[in-house]
C-alpha cells in the first residue's frame, strides 16, 4: 500500500503535501518524496517515516506539487527507489501508486528509443512513457501513455511547463479529487488529506483521468471523452476515518493481530521456506534489543534454547558495546519494530566490529537496520501507529518461531515429525488469539479494580516470566500505574513486603511444569490480601478457587502461550488506560521510534 | 447516494458458526458475505456508506477498515442492543440528510440489483424478489408497482413476493420511523406498512437477480456451491510438479500444493496453505487461508475456514469446518440425505455431512454420522462414533 497526494492553490505547496502525507502515513512510511513545481521543477526524497524525509527537507517555492508515501511489500526501499520520479529532460515529475506488469516490455521499447532508467521500478516506465507521448499537451501524452499500459495505478503528473496544471488517472488503486471553497485543487489516494480542505469530493472510477487546475477540474475516460461523477459530500472527522470505527489505534491494531500472525507466517512455515530462513551455523545465540523488542527478546531466549538447544543470552541493546569482548562469537540478533533504533543501530555495528554475524527482525523494509545487519527476517506487522507495540511484538515473536524451527531443523534438535506438530499448532494461534480477543468483555470488567491502583505486580515463572514483564510494560506505559514484573519465586526474596490489599496481583498459570509452583506463589501473595487476577487456562478449577478472577486463554502448547497471555494483556493495559483517560496512542514522554541515545 | 448497511446482528441460528464472528463476516466463494453488498454499491458508484454494527464489531472494522481499500468511504455506528432492522437504521440518522439506500449486510446481491431499485423510485421503495418459502420473510403484496400491504413472518401464505430488505428512501421516512421505534416496533417493515397505511406512497420493484440469504449454517454450502464459479480464477503459491488441475481453481500466494493432488474447481483455496501430498478435492469446495490438509485425504463440496488443520486418510464431504480446527487422521463425515428439525419444521436436504465449530480437538479414528453438529471449543478423543450433536466446550471421551 502506497500514498499519494497532490495540491494546487496560491499557498505555499510544501508544508501542505507533507501535512497530508502526514494523513496517509497509516497507508505506509518506509520512503517518502516530494516534488514541487514553482520557477523550477524541485524534488526531495528520504527513506524512512515522513518525519525522517521533514528533517531533512530543504525549503522549496512553488504552489504546485506532488508526494509520496511508499510502503514496500517486498523489494528493498532507497533514496532512488522512492517516488517522485523524474522524465530525461527532468521536467515531468510522477508518483504513482500500484503495478505495473508489462512495464519489462515497455522499458525495453523505450530504452531502444533512448530514454535513461536510473531505478528498477516500474513507476520509473511511466514517467518515460508519457515524455515519450508528450507534444505540448500533458493530458493527453498521459492518455496516450496509459492506453499502453497493463496494470494497476493511481498515478499523478505535474510538468515544467504547465504551472497549474496537475494530471492524474486511476486504475483498480484509489484516487480521489477535491476543489476547496478558495478554489484550491486537491487529490490524494483517501478522502484523509483533503478534508483539511473540503468536504465535498469525488471518487475517480478504474479509467478515469482528471485535470486538476485552480478552482476546477475536469474528468475523462482514457479515449479523451468527458465523464461525470457524482460528489460526495462527508460529515466525519479526520483520525476517525484513519481507525476505521475503533476508539483507538492501540484498540485497532490489538484487533488486527490474528490476521497480523497469519502474514507474518505465510510462505514461511512450509519446510522448505524454514530452510531459506536458517542463519549461518552457530553454537550461541546473542538478542539485543531495547524496551517492548527486549521482552520479545527475553521469551526468544526460552524459545531458542528448548527448540533449537542454542547457548542464548539477551542483552540491552544500549548496554551491550560496554561489555570488554574483543570477539563476539555468538550470533547477534537485533530486534527493532522501526529498524530506526539508533541503541540497537549502534550495537549491531558493535556486533560487527567485533567480527559476528548479525540477523535483524523488524517491521520496516528497508530500514537502517536492515542494510546493517547480513539477514532480515520481516515480521509484516503493517503500519503501527498506537505508541505501544503491539502487533508488532506479537509478530516479533512469531518471527523468532520461525527462526527457531529453522535452527532446531537444521541443528536436528528438532525432528522431523516434532516439527510438523510444531508447525500445526503455530497455525493455530491466529484463531486462539480471536479467541482471546472475544473475552474483551471480561478483561474490561477486569480492569475496573485494577484502574485506581497505584502499584500493580505481574508475576509468572519460566517462558511467562518475561511475559510478566511486558505485561507490566504495557500497563505502566500507557495508563501511567506503576507496575513491575517479577519471576513469582523472586517475590519472597523481597518483594513480597509490598504486597498487600491495595497490590493488585497478575499472575500467568499455564498449563506447564511450573503450574504447582505458581499456584503455591499464589497462596503466598494472597495470604497477605492481595487480590490476584489470573490468566490461565478457563477448564483449570483448582486456579479458578484461588484467585479472584481468571482470564481464560485457550490451551496450547506452553511454548506459544506468551502469545495468547499477552493479547489478554494488552487489553487489560487497553481498558485500564482507557478507564483512567489517558492518551492511549500518544501517551507522555514517549515516542513511537526512539532515533536517539 | 448514501448507503446504510445493517450488520449489527450475530445470526443466532448459524451458531455454532458466529461464535466469534457475524453472519455477515461468514465467507461464501471467496469473500465474506457483507463484501457483496460493498462490491455492489461501489458498482452503481455509490461510495458513502454507513454500516450499523454490534455483535463482534471488530471482525467488520478491521477486515473493511476505513473502506479505502474497497473503494468506498466506511463510517461505523454502532447499535448496542440489537433491537430490529428499523432500531438499526435509525442509529445512523445523524449521517443521512436526503434519500438513501438501506441493505441488510448478510444478503447476496449485485450492482445491478441495486439499480432497479433506483429506476422506479418513490417515497419508498422495496425491491421484491420471489421466493420458493416466503414465510420466512417479510411477504408482500403488490397493486400494480404499488406495494399495498406488508407483513413480516405471515402465519398463512399471501403471496410468493418478500421483501428482500433492499430499500431506497427519502429522509422523511426517518421521522415515522422514529415514532415507530419509540412505540416499540422495532422492524422496518412494522414502519414501512404503518406509511402504507398513512397513505405513503410505496412502490415495489420486482428484480431477476441472484438474491441469496443464509439463515442456517447448512445453507452455506449451497450459497458457495452457486456463487464460488464466478469467483476469479488465480493461481499463485507453489504447484509441485505432478498435480492435476481442471476447472476454475483459485490458489492464493504462499499456497503450496503438493505432488499427486487432484483438484477439480469450482474450487477455491486461501493463501499460506499446505495441501497433499495426493489430495483429492472436488467441487464446490473452499478453502481459507493457512490450512493444512495431509496425505490421501478427499474433500468435496465443503466449506474448510482459516487455520484448520485436517489429518491424512479423511473423508470430508458436504461439511463446514470452522476456523482453527485440528482434525486427526481417518476423520469420516457421513455424507447422506437426511430430515432435519429446523425451528420446529422438517427439511429435506438431499446431501449433508457434518459441522464443525471453531477451535475444537479432534483426535484420529473419528466418524460422525450425517448432519451432526460438534459445537465450538470441543475435545473428541481417538475412535470415536458422533451419533448426536455436541454442545459447545464438550469433551468426548
Amino acid at each position: 500500500m502506497c500514498g499519494i497526494v497532490g495540491y494546487i492553490g496560491r499557498q505555499d505547496a510544501l508544508p501542505i503535501l507533507i501535512e497530508g502525507l502526514k494523513h496517509l502515513e497509516y497507508r505506509g512510511y518506509d520512503s517518502a518524496g516530494v516534488a514541487i513545481l514553482g520557477k523550477d521543477l524541485q524534488i526531495q526524497k528520504s527513506q524512512g517515516h515522513i518525519a525522517a524525509l521533514e528533517a531533512k527537507l530543504v525549503q522549496m517555492d512553488g504552489t504546485t506539487g506532488l508526494a509520496h508515501t511508499r510502503w514496500a511489500t517486498h523489494g528493498r526501499p532507497s533514496d532512488l527507489n522512492a517516488h517522485p520520479f523524474t522524465d530525461c529532460s527532468g521536467a515531468m515529475a510522477i508518483v504513482h501508486n500500484g503495478i505495473i506488469e508489462n512495464f519489462q516490455a515497455l522499458k525495453e521499447d523505450l530504452l531502444a528509443k533512448g530514454h535513461t532508467f536510473v531505478s528498477e521500478t516500474d513507476t520509473e516506465t511511466l514517467v518515460h512513457l508519457f515524455e515519450e507521448h508528450y507534444k505540448g499537451d500533458l493530458a493527453e501524452a498521459v492518455r496516450a501513455g496509459l492506453k499502453k499500459v497493463v496494470g494497476s495505478y493511481a498515478v499523478a503528473v505535474i510538468h515544467r511547463d504547465h504551472p497549474g496544471m496537475l494530471v492524474a488517472a486511476r486504475n483498480e488503486n484509489p484516487l480521489v479529487v477535491g476543489v476547496s471553497a478558495d478554489g484550491e485543487g486537491v487529490m490524494a489516494s483517501d478522502v484523509t488529506p483533503l478534508l483539511d480542505f473540503t468536504h465535498e469530493f469525488t471518487f475517480l472510477e478504474d479509467g478515469d483521468l482528471v485535470v486538476l487546475r485552480e478552482g476546477e477540474f475536469q474528468l475523462m475516460d482514457l479515449d479523451g471523452e468527458p465523464v461525470e461523477r457524482p460528489v460526495h459530500v462527508v460529515d466525519w472527522n479526520l483520525e476517525d476515518a484513519q481507525k476505521g470505527g475503533f476508539e483507538h489505534f492501540m484498540l485497532k491494531e490489538i484487533f488486527e493481530q490474528p490476521q497480523a500472525i497469519l502474514d507474518s507466517m505465510m510462505g514461511r512455515i512450509v519446510e522448505e521456506d524454514l530452510t531459506a530462513l536458517a542463519p549461518p551455523d552457530v553454537d550461541k545465540i546473542k538478542i539485543i534489543a531495547c524496551g517492548t523488542s527486549y521482552h520479545a527478546g527475553l521469551i526468544g531466549k526460552y524459545i531458542l534454547e528448548s527448540l533449537a538447544g542454542l547457548d542464548t543470552t539477551v542483552e540491552m541493546a544500549s548496554e551491550y558495546r560496554y561489555s570488554n569482548l574483543a570477539k563476539e562469537s555468538a550470533l547477534v540478533v537485533a530486534i527493532t519494530q522501526s529498524g530506526e533504533t539508533i541503541d540497537t543501530i549502534s550495537a549491531v555495528r558493535e556486533a560487527k566490529r567485533r567480527g559476528t554475524s548479525t540477523l535483524a527482525i523488524t517491521n520496516v523494509v528497508g530500514s537502517t537496520i536492515t542494510r546493517e545487519a547480513d539477514q532480515t527476517i520481516y515480521t509484516r506487522a503493517g503500519p503501527e501507529i498506537g505508541v505501544a507495540a503491539t502487533k508488532t511484538f506479537i509478530t516479533q515473536l512469531i518471527a523468532i518461531y520461525l527462526l527457531a524451527f529453522a535452527l532446531g531443523a537444521k541443528r536436528r534438535t528438532i525432528g522431523a515429525e516434532h516439527l510438523r506438530v510444531l508447525r500445526e499448532e503455530l497455525r493455530r494461534l491466529p484463531s486462539q488469539v480471536q479467541q482471546v480477543l472475544n473475552n474483551r468483555d471480561l478483561i474490561k470488567g477486569v480492569a475496573e479494580p485494577i484502574h485506581e491502583a497505584h502499584d500493580v505486580y505481574f508475576i509468572g515463572r519460566n517462558i511467562n516470566y518475561p511475559s510478566a514483564l511486558e505485561g507490566a510494560l504495557k500497563l505502566k506505559e500507557i495508563s501511567y500505574i506503576h507496575a513491575e514484573g517479577y519471576p513469582a519465586g523472586e517475590m519472597k526474596h523481597g518483594p513480597i513486603a509490598l504486597v498487600g490489599e491495595d497490590t493488585p496481583i497478575i499472575a500467568i498459570v499455564v498449563d506447564d511444569p511450573v503450574r504447582p509452583k505458581m499456584l503455591s506463589n499464589i497462596m503466598e501473595v494472597s495470604a497477605r490480601d492481595a487480590p490476584v487476577f489470573a490468566v490461565g487456562l478457563e477448564d483449570d478449577v483448582e486456579l479458578a478457587k484461588l484467585v479472584d478472577v481468571v482470564i481464560p486463554v485457550p490451551r496450547t502448547n506452553p511454548i506459544f502461550s506468551p502469545v495468547v497471555v499477552l493479547v489478554s494483556l494488552q487489553l487489560l493495559a487497553y481498558f485500564v488506560a482507557h478507564m483512567r483517560k489517558c492518551s492511549i496512542d500518544k501517551p507522555r514522554n514517549l515516542a513511537k521510534s526512539v532515533t536517539v541515545e | 447516494m448514501k448507503a446504510v448497511i445493517l450488520a449489527a446482528g450475530e445470526g443466532t441460528r448459524l451458531r455454532p458458526l458466529t461464535i466469534s464472528r457475524p453472519k455477515v463476516m461468514l465467507r461464501v466463494g471467496d469473500k465474506p458475505i457483507l463484501q457483496y453488498a460493498i462490491d455492489a454499491l461501489r458498482e452503481v458508484g455509490s461510495r458513502d456508506v454507513v454500516i450499523v454494527v454490534g455483535y463482534q464489531k471488530e471482525r467488520i472494522q478491521t477486515y473493511f477498515e476505513d473502506g479505502s481499500d474497497f473503494g468506498v468511504s466506511i463510517t461505523y455506528e454502532e447499535q448496542r442492543r440489537q433491537l430490529g432492522t428499523g432500531h438499526a437504521l435509525l442509529t445512523a440518522r445523524d449521517h443521512l440528510d436526503d434519500d438513501f439506500v438501506v441493505i441488510p449486510g448478510d444478503n447476496i446481491l449485485d450492482g445491478r440489483m441495486i439499480n432497479q431499485l433506483l429506476e422506479n423510485r418513490s417515497d419508498i421503495t422495496v425491491l421484491i424478489t420471489e421466493h420458493a418459502q416466503p414465510r420466512k420473510y417479510g411477504v408482500v403484496e403488490l397493486d400494480g408497482d404499488r406495494v399495498s400491504k406488508i407483513v413480516e413472518k405471515p402465519p398463512r401464505r399471501i403471496s410468493n413476493l418478500i421483501s428482500t430488505g433492499i430499500y431506497h428512501f427519502t429522509h422523511k421516512f426517518l421521522d415515522l420511523l422514529d415514532r415507530e421505534v419509540g412505540a416499540g416496533r422495532f422492524e422496518l417493515t412494522h414502519a414501512v406498512q404503518t406509511a402504507i397505511e398513512e397513505g405513503v406512497e410505496v412502490k415495489g420493484t420486482l428484480t431477476d437477480g441472484l438474491w441469496l440469504d443464509v439463515v442456517f449454517p447448512w445453507d452455506l454450502l449451497d450459497l458457495n456451491a452457486r456463487v464460488l464459479p464466478d469467483a476469479i480464477s488465480r493461481k499463485a503459491g507453489t504447484i509441485e510438479d505432478g498435480v492435476t488441475i481442471t476447472g476454475p481453481v483459485s490458489i492464493g500466494d504462499g499456497t503450496v500444493i503438493r505432488s499427486g493432488t487432484y483438484i477439480k474447481g469450482p474450487v477455491a483455496i486461501g493463501e499460506g496453505c499446505e495441501v497433499g501430498p495426493s489430495v483429492v478435492i472436488y467441487p464446490t469446495t473452499s478453502i481459507g487461508d493457512n490450512v493444512t490438509i495431509s496425505p490421501f485425504t478427499e474433500i468435496r463440496n465443503s466449506v474448510i475456514m482459516d487455520n484448520v488443520a485436517i489429518g491424512g486418510q479423511s473423508y470430508v464431504s458436504h461439511s463446514i469446518l470452522d476456523e482453527g480446527s485440528t482434525i486427526g487422521s481417518h476423520f469420516i463425515t457421513a455424507a447422506e440425505p437426511k430430515l432435519l428439525l429446523m425451528e420446529n419444521e422438517l427439511v429435506q436436504i438431499d446431501k449433508i455431512g457434518t459441522i464443525v465449530g471453531e477451535n475444537c480437538e479432534i483426535s484420529s479414528r473419528v466418524v460422525v454420522d450425517a448432519g451432526r453438529t460438534i459445537g465450538a471449543y470441543c475435545h473428541i478423543e481417538a475412535s470415536n462414533r458422533i451419533s448426536r450433536d455436541i454442545p459447545d466446550s464438550s469433551r468426548v471421551i
